[in-house]
C-alpha cells in the first residue's frame, strides 16, 4: 500500500470503527470518575478470548471422538477439561474482583513527554497473578503486568503522552487479566478523577535568554552573568539545593577539615531577568509559550532571579523551585 | 555438555518454560512409541532435542522452509509406512510429528495454544489404543503438565516457580473435578453419530458371513468381547457356547445367514438343564445381534434396543449395537430345539451348490454307501465323521495358510483330503458340507466358546480370540444337535481354560523370588482394582446410567430424562453461583455492620455519632450528655474499644455485646423519659 492510499484510508472513516468509538465513548460516560476504584461484580466484565473459543472447539472435537469411538476415558478427559475451563472462568473473574485500584496524584509534565501514572493495587484476600494495566485507548501490547501478594499491595505504572498544555484529564485506564488458563479475559474500565498539569512543550532548540537588567538603584552586579569566578560563598546550610554547592571549593574545604561550601545567591539577586511575551518576536501564541517555557527552564538552571510577563498575568521576579513551578503553571494555564 | 548444562534454577525464564513444555510433550508422546513406526519416535526425539538445544543456547528458531521440509519428510515416511495418510495409525503418527514440529514454531501466544490443544488431542489418541489404569494415570500427569504450562504462560511477572504454577493448575483441575463427575455420570451416552472409520471395525470379532481365513484374523485379537457374571453356579467351560450368526447358506465359497428362517414355523424350545442366571457386559460388536449363551431364554430390558430371539436361537436387535451394554439374562445350557419332523423349512440346510468340492462329495457318498451306515441316522453319521477327524491325521493350527488358491471351487477338497490342517471354521465347514452330502440338514454356527478362568472379582472374561465356529445337524425326533468337530481334533481348545499369562517383568520376577505369596496377593489386588476400573469407569454406559436413574427414583427412565437431569443439575449450579454473586455483592464487613447498628442506636438517644468517630470519642459524648446516668453505656463503648483495638482484639464482633448495648440504650431512654416527666 502506498503512503497516499494509506492516508486516504485513514481519512475515510471506517463505519465499524466509528460505531465502536461512539459506543465506547457512551459507555465511558456512564462510569463515574474516581481515583480509588473497588472492582466488584458490577464493573468487571468477562468474555472468552479467541483461545477460549478454540478451546471450546477442541472440547467439541474431543467429545465427538469419545462418542464415536465409545471411549469412556475420552469422556473423562473432555469433562475434566470442561470442568477446568469453567473453574478457570471463575478464577479469572476472581483475579480482578475485590481488587482496589488507587491512583496516586500524578506530577506535572511537559507536553509531548510521557506522564507516568503510579497505581497501587490492593488485594484484601488471596494472592493475584498476571494483572495487566494499560491506557484504555492503547493496544494490548502496552500492558504493564503485575502480581499482587496475599493481603498486600503492588504498584504498577502506566504512561500516556499528553499533547496539549493545560489541565489534562487522565484518560480511561483498563485493568485486565487472563490468568490462569487464558481462556477468558476479565477486564474493567476505570476513569480516574485526577488531572495532570501539562506545561507547554519547551522550544527545541531553545533561543538565547534575553539580557538581564540590573535592578535600578541596587548595587552593581558582583559577578558576570555567565558565571565565571564565584565571588559570594558561604558555609553549607542544611536544605541548600545541590546545585548551589560549589564543588571545587567544597573539595578543598573538606580536605582541610572544613564543611561543604555553597554559593551565596543573595549576592546575585540583584541581577533581574524579565521573561516577556513581547520579547518573543512575531511567533504564534503557542510558540511563544514554548519559548517562554524554555527560557524559564534556562533561567532556573542559571540560578537567576526572573519574572514572567504574559498578557493579563505577571509573575514577580524570584528564584528557586517555587518560582519555576509558579511560572510554568502560569504558562500551562494561560489562555 | 553436562558441564555446561546450567542449573535448572538459574535458567532464564523463557528457556525453563520451554524445556518444561518439551518435557511434558515427550511424556505425552512416550506411551505411543510402542505402536508407532521407529522413524516417528526418532524424528520426534530429534526435533524435541533440537528445540531444547535452541532454548538453552538462546538461538533463533529455524525458518519456515526447514519446517516445510521436515513436514514433507514426515508425510512421505507416513505414506511409506502405512500406504495412506488417513486412519488411526497414520493419523496418530502425523499428530505426534506435528506436535513436535509445532514446538519449533513457538513464536506468538497463538502458537502456544495450538501446542496445548494438540497436546489434549494427543492425550485422547492414547485411549484409542488402551484405556487401562496405567494409561489413565500417565495421561492424567500429561494433562496436569499441559495445564501447568498453560498457567505458566499466563504468569507474566518475574520467575514463578514450577511448583507454584503446578499447584495452581492442580487446584483448577481439582475444583473442576465435581463438574467432570457430574457430566460423566449424567451426560447421555449415545451410540456413534456416524460411521466409524474402518479401524473400529477391523477389531470386532463376529461377522454375518464366513470365508476361509477370516476367523484366523480375530483369533489373534486379545481384546475383550464381553464379561459374564454368574449368579448361579457356573456351567462347565465346555458347555459355554455364545451363539452368534447362524450360517446356513453356502454358495461354494462364502457362508451366510439364511433369510428363510423368518417363515419357519415356530417350534418349542425344550430346555433340559436348570436355569442359569447371569449378567453380561457386552462390548460394542457393531452387529445386529447379541452373542448370548446357548440357549438364553430371557434377556433384554435394554433401553433403546429391541431384542428378540429368532427361530435359529440368535438374539437379534433392531439396529447395530454400537455401545457397551450391560443386562441380565437367563440360560439353559442343555436343551433341544428345532422341528422334530422334516419339513420344507430345512431345505436350505441340505442345499449344496453344484460344481464345488467334488472330491469331498465323492468321499461323503463313499461313506454313505458303506454297509455300516446304509440306514444309519444322523447321529451315527456325525459320529463317523468325527471319528474320521480324530483318526484321519488332521491337525489343529491357527496358521494353515490359504485354501482354494489353485482351485477356487475346491477349497474344502484341499483341506479335507490334501493338507488336513486348519482351525475351527475349516472343520465346521467341511463337517457341514459332508453332512449335507449325506442328506442330513446341517449348518455352521459362529460365536464365542469358553471363558477365561479364574474369574476376576466374579467376572469371567470372553475375549475376541475366543471366537469359534461349530456345526449343528438335524436329527429326526430330536431337532438340531450341536457338533463341534474342532473338539474332535483339539479337545483342549474346548475344555481347557484359556487364561492368558502375561510374561513377568523384571520387577515382578524379583518380587516373586522374594515372596511368591506377596506377589500373588499383589496381582490379585491389582486385578481386582483393574476390574473395578473396567466396571465403573470404562463400562459406564447407558445401562448403568439408567440404573442410577432408577435408584434416584425415576420410573422407566429414558436418555431424555438423563439429559433433563443433567440440564437441571447444571442450571441449579449456575443459579447457586448467581445467588452467591448476589450475596457477595451485598456482603459487608461484620465490623462495619456493627458500627452501622451502633450509630443507629446512639442516634435514637439524640447523639450525633458521626461515621469517623471511634468508640472512645462516642463514650466521651455519652458521658458529657448523660453524666453518671450514661456510665454503663460509655463503659460498653470502652469495651468495644478493647474488642477492636485492645491487646487481644476479637476477630469478629460479639453478638452479646450488641444485645447489651441495645438493652442499655433502651433503659437509658426510659430513665431520661421519667426524668423529663
Amino acid at each position: 500500500m502506498s503512503t497516499a492510499t494509506r492516508r486516504m484510508s485513514s481519512l475515510l472513516p471506517n463505519p465499524v470503527a466509528g460505531v465502536r468509538k461512539r459506543f465506547r465513548a457512551w459507555w465511558q460516560q456512564r462510569l463515574p470518575r474516581t481515583d480509588t476504584l473497588l472492582l466488584t461484580q458490577r464493573n468487571v466484565y468477562i468474555l472468552p478470548t479467541r483461545a477460549g473459543l478454540m478451546f471450546g472447539v477442541t472440547l467439541v472435537v474431543l467429545l465427538l471422538a469419545s462418542i464415536n469411538y465409545q471411549l469412556s476415558l475420552g469422556y473423562v478427559l473432555t469433562f475434566l477439561l470442561a470442568g477446568s475451563g469453567v473453574v478457570s472462568m471463575h478464577v479469572t473473574h476472581n483475579t480482578l474482583r475485590g481488587l482496589t485500584l488507587h491512583l496516586r496524584p500524578p506530577g506535572a509534565v511537559f507536553a509531548g513527554t510521557p506522564a507516568l501514572l503510579d497505581i497501587t493495587l490492593t488485594s484484601p484476600g488471596a494472592a493475584r497473578f498476571g494483572i495487566g494495566l494499560r491506557m484504555e485507548s492503547t493496544p494490548a501490547a502496552t500492558l504493564s503486568w503485575t502480581d499482587v501478594p496475599q493481603g498486600g499491595q503492588a504498584h504498577a505504572q502506566v504512561s500516556f503522552v499528553p499533547q496539549v498544555r493545560g489541565r489534562y484529564q487522565v484518560p480511561a485506564l483498563s485493568a485486565e487479566t487472563r490468568f490462569p488458563l487464558g481462556l477468558f479475559r476479565a477486564w474493567s474500565v476505570w476513569r480516574p478523577e485526577a488531572q495532570v498539569l501539562v506545561y507547554p512543550q519547551p522550544e527545541q532548540p531553545a533561543a538565547a535568554l534575553p539580557p538581564a537588567h540590573a535592578t535600578p538603584g541596587g548595587p552593581t552586579a558582583r559577578r558576570s552573568a555567565d558565571g565565571g569566578e564565584v565571588e559570594g560563598i558561604r558555609g553549607y546550610r542544611r536544605g541548600d539545593p545541590l546545585k548551589l554547592v560549589v564543588w571545587k571549593k567544597a573539595a578543598r574545604s573538606l580536605e582541610t577539615g572544613g564543611d561543604l561550601v555553597s554559593r551565596d545567591t543573595s549576592a546575585s539577586v540583584q541581577q533581574q531577568l524579565w521573561l516577556d511575551w513581547q520579547q518573543c518576536g512575531s511567533l504564534a501564541p503557542e510558540d511563544r509559550l514554548s519559548r517562554l517555557t524554555a527560557w524559564v527552564l534556562a533561567a532556573d538552571r542559571g540560578g537567576a532571579e526572573y519574572g514572567l510577563r504574559v498578557p493579563g498575568e505577571e509573575t514577580a521576579p524570584s528564584h528557586g523551585d517555587a518560582q519555576r513551578k509558579r511560572c510554568l503553571e502560569a504558562l500551562a494555564l494561560w489562555r | 555438555m553436562a558441564l555446561t548444562w546450567p542449573s535448572w534454577r538459574h535458567l532464564p525464564r523463557e528457556a525453563r518454560d520451554t524445556l518444561f513444555l518439551l518435557g511434558v510433550i515427550a511424556w505425552t508422546v512416550l506411551p505411543h512409541l510402542g505402536h508407532l513406526p521407529v522413524w516417528c519416535g526418532l524424528l520426534t526425539a530429534a526435533v524435541l532435542l533440537w528445540r531444547a538445544h535452541l532454548a538453552l543456547s538462546n538461538a533463533p528458531l529455524p525458518g519456515r522452509w526447514v519446517l516445510v521440509a521436515v513436514l514433507a519428510l514426515a508425510a512421505g515416511l507416513t505414506l511409506w509406512s502405512f500406504k495412506s495418510l488417513l486412519g488411526k495409525e497414520p493419523g496418530v503418527t502425523l499428530a505426534v510429528v506435528l506436535m513436535a514440529m509445532k514446538t519449533l514454531e513457538l513464536r506468538a501466544r497463538r502458537d502456544a495454544f495450538v501446542v496445548f490443544f494438540l497436546g489434549f488431542f494427543l492425550v485422547l489418541t492414547h485411549f484409542l489404543f488402551s484405556q487401562s489404569l496405567l494409561v489413565a494415570v500417565a495421561m492424567l500427569v500429561s494433562v496436569w503438565g499441559l495445564l501447568t504450562a498453560l498457567v505458566l504462560a499466563h504468569m507474566p511477572v518475574g520467575q514463578p516457580s514450577l511448583r507454584q504454577a503446578g499447584s495452581l493448575a492442580l487446584r483448577t483441575a481439582a475444583l473442576g473435578a465435581p463438574v467432570m463427575v457430574l457430566l460423566f455420570v449424567l451426560f447421555p451416552r449415545v451410540g456413534p453419530l456416524w460411521g466409524v472409520p474402518q479401524d473400529g471395525q477391523s477389531k470386532t470379532g463376529l461377522s454375518n458371513t464366513m470365508r476361509m481365513g477370516t476367523v484366523a484374523e480375530i483369533a489373534l485379537d486379545d481384546s475383550i468381547a464381553m464379561r459374564i457374571k454368574f449368579f448361579d453356579p457356573p456351567p462347565p467351560a465346555e458347555d459355554l457356547y455364545f451363539r452368534g450368526p447362524v450360517l446356513s447358506r453356502f454358495d461354494g465359497k462364502t457362508w451366510s445367514a439364511s433369510f428363510s428362517s423368518f417363515a419357519a414355523p415356530r417350534t418349542e424350545l425344550r430346555t433340559v438343564s436348570p436355569a442359569v442366571h447371569y449378567e453380561v457386559t457386552l462390548e460394542p460388536l457393531r452387529l445386529t445381534l447379541l452373542p448370548l449363551l446357548e440357549v438364553t431364554t430371557e434377556a433384554g430390558g435394554i433401553d433403546g434396543l429391541q431384542t428378540a430371539r429368532r427361530e435359529d436361537l440368535v438374539w437379534s436387535t433392531d439396529r447395530p449395537v454400537l455401545e457397551r451394554l450391560r443386562f441380565k439374562a437367563t440360560a439353559h445350557t442343555v436343551f433341544g430345539h428345532g422341528p422334530l419332523q422334516r419339513g420344507p423349512a430345512l431345505a436350505d440346510s441340505v442345499a449344496l451348490p453344484a460344481g464345488f468340492n467334488p472330491r469331498t462329495l465323492a468321499w461323503a457318498r463313499q461313506l454313505g454307501s458303506d454297509a455300516r451306515y446304509a440306514s444309519a441316522d444322523a447321529q451315527t453319521l456325525a459320529q463317523a465323521v468325527m471319528q474320521h477327524i480324530r483318526t484321519g491325521g488332521y491337525t489343529y493350527t491357527l496358521d494353515p495358510g490359504v485354501y482354494g488358491e489353485a482351485d477356487p471351487g475346491g477349497a474344502i477338497d484341499e483341506f479335507w483330503l490334501d493338507r488336513k490342517e486348519g482351525f475351527c471354521e475349516h472343520f465346521a465347514a467341511a463337517f457341514v458340507v459332508i453332512m449335507r452330502a449325506l442328506d442330513v440338514p446341517a449348518r455352521v454356527v459362529t460365536g464365542y466358546q469358553g471363558v477365561e478362568t479364574p474369574p476376576v472379582d466374579g467376572y469371567y472374561i470372553v475375549r475376541q480370540s475366543f471366537a469359534h465356529a461349530w456345526a449343528e445337524y438335524w436329527q429326526e425326533g430330536k431337532g438340531w444337535v450341536r457338533a463341534d468337530p474342532t473338539g474332535a481334533v483339539a479337545p483342549d481348545r474346548i475344555r481347557r481354560s484359556l487364561g492368558l499369562k502375561p510374561a513377568p517383568g523384571f520387577v515382578a520376577g524379583t518380587i516373586a523370588g522374594i515372596s511368591p505369596r506377596f506377589l500373588a496377593q499383589l496381582r490379585e489386588s491389582w486385578e481386582s482394582l483393574n476390574n473395578r476400573w473396567n466396571q465403573w469407569v470404562l463400562n459406564y454406559s447407558r445401562g448403568q446410567q439408567l440404573d442410577l436413574m432408577k435408584k434416584l427414583g425415576f420410573e422407566s427412565p429414558s436418555w431424555q430424562d438423563v439429559a433433563l437431569l443433567l440440564i437441571g443439575a447444571l442450571s441449579s449450579l449456575s443459579l447457586l453461583g448467581a445467588a452467591w454473586a448476589w450475596w457477595d455483592r451485598h456482603r459487608q464487613d461484620p465490623w462495619e455492620r456493627q458500627a452501622h447498628e451502633l450509630r443507629r442506636v446512639l442516634r435514637t438517644l439524640g447523639l450525633g455519632a458521626l461515621v469517623h468517630e471511634p468508640p472512645r470519642a462516642l463514650a466521651l459524648q455519652v458521658n458529657q450528655r448523660f453524666g453518671t446516668q450514661g456510665q454503663a453505656l460509655s463503659g460498653l463503648l470502652m469495651t468495644l474499644e478493647q474488642h477492636r483495638y485492645g491487646r487481644t482484639p476479637l476477630r469478629r464482633p460479639s453478638a452479646d455485646w450488641l444485645r447489651a448495648l441495645r438493652s442499655e440504650a433502651r433503659a437509658l431512654r426510659r430513665r431520661m423519659k421519667t426524668a423529663a416527666r
